[in-house]
């Protein structure tokens, strides 16, 4: 059934804004009815959960299993109480709204859903038995609220409190949440009854209880978060009575009281909300006495008795709960009657200024009588029911203040709490006697405000409704007492026997009474000279600005840290990615790895001096700002690496390293063509340096991190055996090569395929960019590559022996080199189809062939252009390519056929007419494979960087220099210019 | 030699969509140019889906296939499928052809020069992109290995085979070349570091380990003695690689730069399904392989955690762009879920895929409204535009504001519940501080999520504003899917919840 209330709230919230269409103001009367069928419905349970023989209604559906979340929900005696002024309060706010706004006033639908579906989540907040349910309504109550102090929000006063309102509810439920689930695990259920019945302990749990009190505090707005409730009033009237006195605000008052059984003994559950709440109570009060906006003096004074309830419902024992429960219901009464009174003479006198208001004692009688029973009730006088709460309340802390009352709390700061209490309370009447004089006073010197007319009788029901409650209550002392003790029997009896009443003989708590009475009565008397003591003691910190420059404070951090980390810079990233790299596994490798590296200098002094020049030359790259330069000494580097290969004893691998240095060399050369000269035309400035350190301490990390693995070797190495078998299996004596094409022929198959898929790519991304016209045309492009006769001899003669005259101007010829370079060209193939063959066994391969017939190949382009270089091989790059994997592939399946293994090799023996002997193995056709890829991919790197971009060179030399611009402008983007 | 056994039936969800994927290379050669875009989609849209259907049927598998390099059970499979129910609604923002003219969101010819000719002429002419489809289908089926990998090759394998194609995909966006092309330049060069980074790591663990196996990784743990050095430089250059990918501080950096460069469509599928593909290798790797020597990594991860979680709520707060600021809200996203990955036990796995999923879901959601919001400069990205926005259409802003509280952790959403399994779970696994600061970080990102919502509801709208293109179904669906399952798995998270439960344990 619990459910089903909760439900109907929810459905009718949804209906709102449907029937609101039709019933316009009149929907708040159709919707009322839901909370006052939940009142009914709890009202008769009363004789169940209440009183001498009261025991608990449950109802519990598993939702999230998992995680221990349950729909369960349970009708005690404290959620009886709260739920019964949540639905009461709430259907009686709901008639007053039905008079409180215009027919006409738009979003009448949105506010009236809002409003009813906030009842509903504050009735399933009471109503919770499951921690994390709980949470939920919390966080529902907080969202709605801010949607209700946000109506209207076309003025930004509204959206800043509902805003503020926001922040710091969330805050403090994240802070619940985390409190929620360390409760939760420590209890090992989630069930609020069970941890009731099991309080969990431990360090935890203290933590839990702060996180828990600051999302309590947080809600119900007390020191020092008590500034959004103030600001909060800029909400319509109704929502003012019923969230910030009756509802919202009391779920954090309602937390501490439920909770207050298991963990009020908990440090620092006592110390904490005894001071925040006396602290809270003293100061609203203070400050509601010197507010001008009625509504702005109720606010202070809610925030006031928030913090009077949580001190009473926080101490815990008995007759503190017992009087705080009865404190609770009171306070709703009284500070929902106002509030709605504030309503009504806002709607009558058009202003809510103290100042301006006068007259209006006459002019508003039931009104006026329903404030004042209600204020009389707020300041305590019998025989009301704030008095009979407050009388018992100071009883049950003159009981602590004596003997502690089971609360282990010392005698001085008992008592000082009790002087805070009745101080309190004073400050309380005083500004109760201000509320009825600044409303309804005929005050000499105003004029009454114009048009005032007096509410229709509906209107001022619920105020007067709920006045009237708060006298009857004073009377019904004795039954109220019985019907609230099944929740104070949670605690153990304390020194007198707790009951609630109008009469208890005369005692210190009736003296303090007085005295609070009598001294409000006197600062009221007094309130000129109070209002200029209050100026003179202004204090200039408010909690609100250190709420706007907490929020500063977070805004600068966030610009700053953007600022710090967010640069756009390329360099900066990578800059961060490299110290996290240099620290952490950097300081494991210097912690456990250093040890375990056992180093020698040298083999032969001469690795020194090139090891000399390698490093030079490194360094030197990295500081150059020229390409060229920095080509060139790279080139460096990688030539020292040769004589390095070469003093180790391998021919093989430097003749390879030599010839890829220089191809390197050459490719780069023509790709430099078309950039700028230099890296960047800055000067060098410092942070180059600190990124020139930092370059330094990864490749040093690097260099250690290769060491440590080196020494790390346990097993031996795989290639011990290759010498071996390279004679033996491969039949060769180079064991490079037959490395190559035989032990590991799979790995130089990945590879030679990626070299022509890499060829390919960039060739296709040259000839793109050149094919600019509109789409891209392969065919075209590459066929014009091949265009030789067209341009080459514009008179339409016998083609030239030598072709540079069709691209290169004369000035940039030399005919020497032309003539030298066709001589050798052929010279230079030999040699490579000698390397080829003679690889097997001798330094060569057809990798390094490959290597010197492009050479060969690139001397032909450099000497005389793309003609030259089509005249010296007329074929397309891509099918000396293709030739090329085919040709390997097929050698490595031809096997497959002769019931081999892929990639088996054979020794071939013929004899040959005119040659004679011929010995080679299988795998030569394999290095066939790998040689014209090679030659292939040259050709295409010519084609593509060399011919492609002479033309791409041609052709915006035609069309302007704006393209070029424009790459130039990406490229600077691109860089590190930001 | 032999050739091993592979275990097709368990391998099929992965082999469908690699099949696919080179499928839809060779599309791109043969198939008419006309035909190619619906070829392509459906393509794609069928993988998926045959995959998405091989993956159910598995549930319950839990086996070492592929000779140990890849492993079948129950956070493979969970990962696998929601990557997958991710990419299909990826696929139909991909497909939109409504909000641009009869285009897409990507260039027509990614080498085009932008404001060349060439790109002018196939604007002109509707050509449509795609390559971007086989693309994907790559990186979706990287993703769905990266977490089943079992082998630190095959994980390495993985992470370039999602990483390489989300790199070029990040550089195609229609509008604002330049910055895409930034972008995706920025993203490849970190990401290969990262990668490199990663590489050189798994090289080590292997010269501790001796073995490239997670199992026997572990086993290593307690009878190598002596290596530790070899093992933590290791794993914390693991470590660099995988937070990297999950935008983790202080390895976030490229985040916001390539989420606003790509074009919106790949930023909601890099964001969503990248996450989940890089922290399900990361639990497999950190629990299965390196859970023996926990003591060790959990202060690292503590204190990336903490970094993570405030700097990407505290930067959030002042992002002007809404594509960057959902970027920063991922970091502080991705910190939440180290919260768990620190406590290393079954419910934080469990955990983490719930997360994971109604993340993922969410993520997708937001940045498919963001194409919907347009000016006439393309997507209108800058926060002051989106003032007033619930004023012109309600229902857009409010699916956005959906999505934003969801990702706030408000109840009633998916990331609520997604919030408090994640924090539960750290909190059991001793980490309280962590979920402490968790807290005071989704305090903050409540703040500029809420922040959002406020404009869009309570502001005047801002003059010449932003329409709401009204998207074709394809979008449509979508976004009310992922509306849909963010409010329900809010409400009823329980039959997921159990899943991730079910799913959570790891075979070895």
């Amino acid at each position: 059934m619990m459910a089903v209330l909760i439900a109907a709230h929810l459905a009718a919230a949804a209906l709102a804004p449907l029937l609101a269409g039709r019933l316009r103001s009149r929907v708040f009367l159709v919707l009322a009815v839901v909370p006052a069928t939940a009142f009914a419905w709890l009202a008769a349970r009363g004789g169940t959960v209440a009183g001498p023989d009261a025991r608990s209604i449950t109802q519990s559906t598993a939702w999230v299993d998992s995680l221990g979340m349950q729909l369960s929900f349970r009708l005690g005696t404290l959620s009886w109480v709260m739920a019964l002024l949540v639905t009461g309060i709430g259907a009686l706010v709901l008639v007053y709204s039905a008079y409180y706004f215009r027919p006409d006033e738009t979003g009448l639908g949105r506010f009236s859903g809002l409003l009813t579906g906030f009842a509903g989540t504050m009735l399933g907040l009471v109503l919770a038995d499951d921690l994390l349910l709980l949470y939920v309504f919390w966080e529902l109550t907080t969202v709605f609220s801010y949607l209700l102090i946000g109506h209207n929000p076309d003025r930004r006063a509204n959206r800043r409190a509902a805003m503020q309102a926001l922040i710091v509810t969330t805050f403090g439920g994240l802070a619940m949440l985390v409190g929620v689930v360390i409760v939760g695990q420590a209890a090992g259920t989630y069930s609020i009854s069970g941890v009731l019945a099991d309080p969990p302990a431990g360090t935890a749990v203290s933590v839990a209880v702060v996180l828990l009190l600051v999302g309590a505090v947080s809600k119900s707005a007390l020191v020092p978060f008590h500034f959004w409730l103030p600001a909060a009033m800029a909400a319509p009237t109704p929502v003012s009575a019923y969230l910030h006195a009756a509802a919202m605000v009391k779920a954090g008052v309602y937390v501490v009281a439920l909770f207050a059984p298991a963990l009020a003994g908990v440090l620092p559950w006592r110390p904490l909300l005894l001071t925040v709440g006396v602290a809270t109570m003293l100061l609203g009060a203070w400050r509601a006495l010197r507010q001008h906006d009625l509504k702005l003096l109720l606010a202070f004074g809610t925030v006031s008795q928030l913090g009077f309830l949580v001190v009473v419902l926080g101490v815990g024992t008995r007759s503190a709960a017992l009087a705080g429960v009865a404190m609770l219901v009171a306070h709703a009464l009284f500070k929902a009657a106002l509030f709605l009174v504030v309503g009504i003479v806002d709607h009558g006198a058009g202003t809510r200024d103290l100042r301006l208001l006068s007259g209006l004692r006459r002019r508003m009688p039931v009104a006026f009588w329903a404030a004042v029973l209600a204020a009389a009730s707020m300041a305590g006088v019998p025989p009301l029911a704030g008095f009979v709460a407050k009388e018992s309340i100071v009883k049950a802390f003159v009981d602590v203040a004596r003997t502690g009352d089971g609360t282990g709390i010392p005698p001085v700061a008992g008592w000082t709490v009790l002087v805070g209490l009745v101080a309190g309370s004073a400050l309380t009447v005083a500004y109760s006697a201000r509320f009825v004089w600044g409303a309804f006073a005929t005050k000499p010197g105003v004029s009454e405000p114009a048009g005032i007319h007096s509410p229709p009788v509906g209107f001022a029901a619920a105020p007067a409704l709920l006045a009237l409650g708060g006298l009857a209550l004073g009377f019904l002392g004795s039954a109220e007492t019985p019907a609230l003790a099944p929740y104070a029997e949670h605690y153990p009896e304390g020194v007198h026997h707790a009951s609630l009443g109008l009469w208890h003989g005369l005692n210190l708590a009736l003296v303090l009474s007085a005295v609070s009475l009598a001294a409000g009565a006197v600062m009221y008397w007094q309130r000129h000279a109070v209002a200029r003591a209050q100026r003179g003691l202004r204090v200039g910190y408010e909690a609100e600005h250190g709420f706007r420059r907490t929020l500063r404070v977070v805004d600068r951090v966030a610009v700053e840290v953007t600022g710090a980390t967010q640069r756009g810079s390329l360099p900066v990233y990578l800059v961060v990615i490299f110290v996290v790299v240099i620290t952490v596994p950097g300081t494991a490798l210097l912690m456990a790895g250093v040890g375990s590296v056992d180093l020698y200098g040298w083999d032969n002094p001469a690795q020194l001096a090139v090891g000399g020049v390698l490093v030079a030359a490194a360094i030197l790259t990295a500081r150059s700002g020229r390409r060229l330069k920095a080509v060139l000494l790279a080139g460096v580097t990688g030539y020292g690496m040769a004589l390095l290969f070469m003093m180790h004893g391998a021919p093989d691998l430097a003749l390879t390293q030599v010839l890829v240095e220089t191809v390197t060399l050459a490719v780069f050369v023509l790709v430099l063509r078309s950039l700028p000269p230099r890296f960047s035309e800055r000067p060098l400035t410092s942070t180059r340096w600190g990124r020139l350190g930092i370059g330094a301490l990864v490749g040093a990390l690097m260099a250690g991190f290769a060491l440590v693995a080196s020494a790390a070797r346990t097993a031996d190495p795989v290639s011990e055996t290759f010498a071996e078998r390279a004679e033996a299996e491969g039949r060769g004596h180079n064991v490079v090569n037959v490395i190559l094409v035989d032990i590991r022929a799979w790995d130089t198959m990945g590879e030679i395929s990626v070299l022509v898929v890499a060829a390919t790519g960039v060739a296709s991304l040259v000839f793109l960019i050149t094919g600019r016209t509109g789409r891209w045309r392969p065919d075209e492009a590459i066929g014009s590559a091949l265009d030789s006769h067209a341009s080459s001899h514009p008179d339409g003669g016998r083609p030239s022996w030598l072709r540079a005259g069709g691209t290169l101007p004369p000035d940039r010829r030399s005919i020497v080199f032309e003539v030298v370079t066709r001589l050798a060209f052929h010279i230079i193939v030999v040699f490579s189809v000698y390397l080829l063959f003679s690889g097997h066994n001798m330094p060569g391969g057809g990798f390094a062939a490959g290597l010197v017939a492009g050479l060969a190949l690139m001397m032909r382009y450099l000497a005389g252009g793309r003609h030259e270089l089509n005249d010296a091989a007329p074929v397309d790059a891509g099918l000396v390519l293709g030739v090329g994997l085919f040709v390997a592939t097929g050698t490595g399946l031809v096997p497959l056929a002769v019931g081999g293994a892929v990639l088996q090799s054979a020794v071939v023996d013929l004899s040959v007419p005119l040659l004679g002997h011929v010995h080679f193995t299988t795998s030569l056709f394999f290095d066939v494979g790998v040689y014209l890829v090679v030659v292939g991919l040259m050709l295409d790197v010519l084609r593509s960087l060399g011919s492609g971009v002479d033309r791409h060179g041609d052709e915006s030399a035609e069309n302007g220099r704006d393209e070029a611009d424009e790459q130039h402008a990406q490229q600077e983007r691109l860089g590190e210019t930001r | 030699m032999t050739a091993p056994t592979l275990e097709y039936a368990e391998l099929a969800p992965l082999i469908t969509v690699f099949g696919a994927a080179v499928i839809g290379v060779l599309i791109e050669a043969f198939v008419p140019r006309r035909a190619r875009h619906t070829v392509q989609v459906v393509l794609a849209l069928l993988a998926l889906v045959a995959s998405l259907v091989q993956v159910i049927a598995l549930a319950g598998t839990e086996v070492v296939a592929a000779v140990g390099a890849v492993v079948i059970d129950g956070p493979a499979l969970f990962l696998q499928g929601t990557i997958l129910v991710l990419s299909i609604i990826s696929i139909a923002f991909f497909a939109e052809r409504k909000l641009e003219a009869g285009g897409d969101a990507f260039a027509p010819a990614a080498s085009s020069l932008p404001g060349s000719d060439e790109e002018r002429v196939l604007v002109r002419e509707r050509r449509l992109q795609t390559e971007i489809y086989p693309l994907m289908l790559f990186a979706v089926a990287g993703m769905m290995l990266f977490p089943a990998a079992n082998d630190l090759l095959i994980m390495f394998i993985a992470l370039e085979v999602l990483s390489l194609p989300l790199y070029l995909m990040c550089g195609m966006a229609r509008r604002r070349r330049l910055l895409s092309h930034e972008a995706a330049l920025k993203y490849f060069l970190l990401g290969a570091f990262s990668s490199a980074v990663f590489l050189f790591g798994s090289a080590f663990v292997y010269g501790f380990a001796g073995s490239l196996r997670f199992s026997e990784i572990s086993t290593a743990l307690t009878t190598e003695i002596g290596k530790e050095g070899l093992l933590l430089s290791g794993v914390g250059l693991m470590a660099v690689g995988l937070l990297f990918k999950v935008g983790a501080v202080p390895f976030h950096a490229w985040t916001p730069d390539v989420y606003q460069g790509a074009p919106t469509p790949v930023t909601a599928f890099m964001a969503a399904c990248t996450k989940l593909a890089a922290f399900g290798a990361m639990v497999r790797l950190f629990y299965v392989a390196f859970g023996g020597v926990r003591s060790d990594w959990q202060p690292m991860l503590w204190a990336v955690a903490i970094a993570t979680m405030v700097v990407g709520a505290v930067v959030a707060l002042t992002q002007t762009d809404i594509k960057r600021m959902l970027a920063y809200s991922s970091i502080a996203h991705a910190g939440f879920v180290l919260t768990a990955l620190v406590a290393a036990d079954q419910t934080a796995t469990a955990a983490i895929l719930f997360y994971l999923a109604t993340y993922g879901i969410a993520t997708l959601g937001a940045f498919a409204v963001v194409t919907l919001v347009r000016d006439s400069g393309g997507e209108a990205t800058h926060l002051s535009k989106w003032a007033g926005l619930g004023k012109r259409s309600p229902i857009v802003a409010g699916t956005f504001a959906l999505f934003l509280l969801a990702f706030a952790g408000i109840p009633m959403t998916s990331g609520f519940v997604g919030k408090l399994s994640v924090f539960a779970a750290a909190i059991d696994g001793g980490a309280t501080p962590l979920v402490i600061v968790g807290v005071l970080a989704s305090a903050v990102a409540a703040f500029f999520y809420v922040r959002v919502i406020v404009l869009m509801f309570f502001s005047a709208p801002a003059e010449e504003g932003p329409t709401v293109a009204v998207p074709s179904v394809w979008t449509t669906v979508g976004i009310s899917l992922g509306a849909a399952a963010t409010l329900l798995l809010g409400l009823v998270p329980g039959p997921l919840l159990d899943l991730a439960q079910q799913a959570a344990v790891f075979v070895r």
